[in-house]
């Protein structure tokens, strides 16, 4: 046991200088960008999201740009932060100019743990500390795309963190081995680097638990402590694992392989079947599949029969994948569903719909359902085709504004100005 | 300036501006003589003025302010028989000042309810019958369990005929001072099929578009129902996937379409001369899609069960060459 204190090596040797970063020069240019930005003044997002798998080093590089550039580092963990005090504390630091101590840079990490249930209100509490920060932000995720989330990603500008190859970890690796004085083999590191899959804390951990008893590291011990682990993917890393899946079981684990829920990783799906797939009966035997799946799991929710999970599981990791009619490795650019983008627009006119159908079905004596499909789509004709005597019967009922922008659509603009005008 | 919608508008506030279901009206108005209703179930199909006479019965028992009096329950809305149940009940618990005994539970629609709830309802129905009437209506008056069915007096509407349709189009179109032609209220007619409630907001949706003629009539019935639903089948059938499937979306966005509502007016289009399919391909359409719509009401995601539907369109049109 030395004399000096004992620091894991997932600590020591982090990086001090942003320079040290492995492999993330697009990130860092961004970054680094964004807070010339703040430092200047300029008007831009307020806050960061920054994003990648686990262990791709989010944490450090901000703690690299912190020193680089002379901050102060408030380093928070979102999801601690949950009860009301803890946000409050955030948001007085965040309100704070910088005066004699230095120029502060905040850092909330893991903001994608905030749960929904448990921690409801708190993504509103942090749009909120954003809008009204006087010192940059950094927030951290594996997974922005959580549903929830939305709201911080349209607050904040995303910067996306790439998971490391297996070259990246090795060097790294390698400039640890040479400053504790290893011996360490090629092709131990090698090993360690493909079971890390590009986690450089993982690999860091396993070159320390290899190197414990011995300065000499060979593949067999390296065989000997490290493990596979569970891995998190983003979904698009997923989506690449169960669309080119070779067996069944490893389109099973991709879809269960990503932290978003059953639902979202669906739409994920749901979104690139028509991007991976070519021919009509692939398509079609993907959705087949895939509409299973979500007939399974909508039966769970209703019973709450979770025995049920697995048949949904097989239908939309195994039963996409084998749509196929031959295999072939494909690289497919996934990106983000449109869905997912839109899905606050769809509600938004569900719920125009169901109070314009509320207003008048009091009116017509009828049902809610009837107004639906008898009066509003002629009431839409009239609001699309005669601004003037549309905007007559928007008086006649007093509709408010966002529904009547809902019935007129490109149209609104007129239908409003002649409900303005006076009467002649 | 302000307008309302013209089915609003004309609507017949008392039983003497009924113009239709004439036998009905007559033994109505021998209740209202006698301030004493029975239960009263009114069947038939829509828009042939079952909410408007109940509505018209109680303005004449009770008066302008009838509404106090009456409680209206919408089946489809409400479909919960809890919150039937509990309305009902705070409703019958205050007793009536006057001379009519009782107050009014409209239950519209009530085919639409299980005969599990119709059970609930019967057993509401007795249990406030001292205080309270109920008239149910109902589009099949088959679908309403018969212990209901023996407690009511049944009223048959008939579809409105022509010449009550024709005439009334007429009447509101002299009212309102707009020209329309005669072909024109016939081609309404033709198109509602005896509902009423249609047929004059057509004729307010073509007046809005400038004189009512034909063309008119025609075009405001294309306008109300979205091409997209057609386009969508038709790319569909191409073989082109993912433009159907951008077509939905924006059906489900700019309309705030439901996959049920969607999936329902597909399922009207595939009969329409316009989709030229084989006739046994629409039958595995039709098929299809009643499979979908079931997994939608049993809670399944809109966009998927019908992304679904769509591939299989792309798959069928393809061996049937559209």
């Amino acid at each position: 046991m030395s004399s000096e204190r004992y620091l894991p090596w997932v600590i020591k040797y982090r990086p001090k200088n942003i320079n040290e970063v492995v492999n993330q020069d697009e990130a860092k240019q961004k970054l680094i960008a964004w807070l010339k930005a703040w430092e200047e003044g300029r008007v831009g997002k307020k806050a960061v999201l920054l994003h990648g798998p686990a262990g791709c080093g989010k944490t450090s590089l901000v703690e690299a740009l912190a020193r680089t550039f002379k901050y102060q580092l408030f380093e928070m963990n979102a999801s601690d932060s949950r009860r009301k005090t803890d946000i409050e504390r955030i948001a007085k630091l965040a309100s704070q100019t910088s005066g004699l101590t230095g120029r502060k840079l905040i850092l909330l990490d893991e903001v994608d743990g905030l749960d929904p249930r448990a921690d409801e209100g708190g993504v509103e509490a942090l749009v909120e500390v954003i809008e009204n920060t006087r010192n940059p932000i950094i927030m951290t995720a594996n997974n922005p795309y959580r549903d929830h989330l939305r709201p911080l990603r349209e607050i904040a500008e995303i910067i996306q963190m790439k998971r490391l190859s297996e070259k990246d970890v090795i060097t790294v690796l390698d400039r640890i081995c040479k400053a504790e004085n290893l011996q360490c083999d090629l092709a131990a590191l090698r090993e360690i680097a493909k079971r890390s899959e590009g986690d450089l804390r993982s690999a860091i951990n396993d070159l320390e638990a290899a190197s414990a008893f011995n300065k000499k590291v060979t593949i067999d011990t390296v065989k000997a402590v490290a493990v596979y682990r569970n891995r998190v993917y983003a979904p698009w890393e997923a989506l690449q694992k169960l669309f080119n899946a070779t067996y069944i079981f490893q389109a099973r684990e991709a879809a269960t392989s990503t932290d978003l829920s059953h639902d979202e990783f669906i739409t994920w799906i749901n979104e690139h079947i028509p991007t991976y797939y070519e021919t009509p009966e692939e398509v079609w035997r993907a959705y087949e599949a895939l509409s299973r799946a979500d007939v399974y799991l909508g039966r769970i929710v209703k019973t709450q029969n979770w025995d049920l999970l697995s048949y949904a599981l097989e239908m939309m990791g195994p039963g996409v994948a084998f749509a196929r009619s031959a295999y072939k490795y494909k690289w497919r650019a996934f990106k983000m569903p449109e869905r997912i983008k839109l899905l606050a627009e769809t509600k938004k006119s569900r719920e125009y719909r169901e109070a314009l159908a509320e207003v008048l079905a009091g009116r017509l004596l009828t049902s809610r359902a009837i107004v639906k499909n008898d009066v509003i789509p002629y009431l839409r004709v009239i609001f699309t085709n005669n601004p003037a005597y549309a905007a007559k019967i928007a008086n006649g009922y007093k509709l408010p504004e966002e529904l009547v922008k809902w019935l007129a659509g490109p149209r609104a603009k007129e239908v409003l100005s002649f409900m303005k005008k006076p009467k002649k | 300036m302000s307008e309302l919608l013209w089915a609003e508008k004309y609507r017949p506030r008392s039983l003497d501006e009924v113009i239709n279901q004439k036998e009905i009206v007559e033994r109505l108005k021998r209740f209202i003589a006698e301030k004493n209703i029975p239960h009263m179930l009114f069947a038939g199909p829509p828009g042939t003025g079952k909410t408007t006479i109940a509505h018209a019965l109680a303005h004449d028992l009770y008066g302008e302010n009838y509404r106090q009096y009456m409680l209206e329950l919408n089946a489809s809305d409400e479909r919960k028989i809890e919150v039937i149940r509990t309305k009902v009940k705070e409703f019958a618990r205050s007793r009536v000042i006057g001379e009519v005994p009782f107050k009014i539970v409209l239950l519209d629609e009530a085919d639409n309810m299980t005969s599990d709830a119709q059970q609930a309802l019967r057993r509401l129905m007795e249990l406030y019958s001292a205080s309270t009437r109920f008239i149910l209506t109902a589009n099949y008056p088959s679908k309403i369990i018969e212990p209901i069915q023996s407690r009511c007096a049944v009223f048959r509407f008939t579809s409105l005929k022509r010449e009550d349709v024709v005439g009334r189009l007429m009447y509101i179109c002299n009212q309102e001072r707009i020209s329309c032609r005669d072909r024109a209220l016939d081609v309404i007619y033709e198109i509602t099929e005896g509902d009423m409630r249609r047929a004059i907001n057509i004729l307010q949706a073509a007046a809005a578009l400038g004189e009512v003629n034909e063309d008119t009539v025609y075009k405001v019935v294309g306008l109300a129902h979205p091409r997209e639903v057609r386009e969508m089948i038709q790319l569909a059938l191409q073989g082109n996937f993912i433009e159907a499937r951008k077509k939905l979306r924006d059906l489900m966005i700019n309309y705030g379409l439901s996959g049920v509502d969607i999936i329902k007016q597909v399922h009207r289009e595939i009969f329409s001369p316009e989709i030229k399919i084989p006739d046994e391909v629409k039958i595995i359409i039709a098929d299809y899609a009643g499979e979908i719509q079931f997994r939608l009401v049993e809670g399944a995601d809109d966009e998927i069960q019908l992304n679904a539907f769509l591939a299989r369109l792309a798959l069928l049109g393809r061996k049937v060459k559209v």
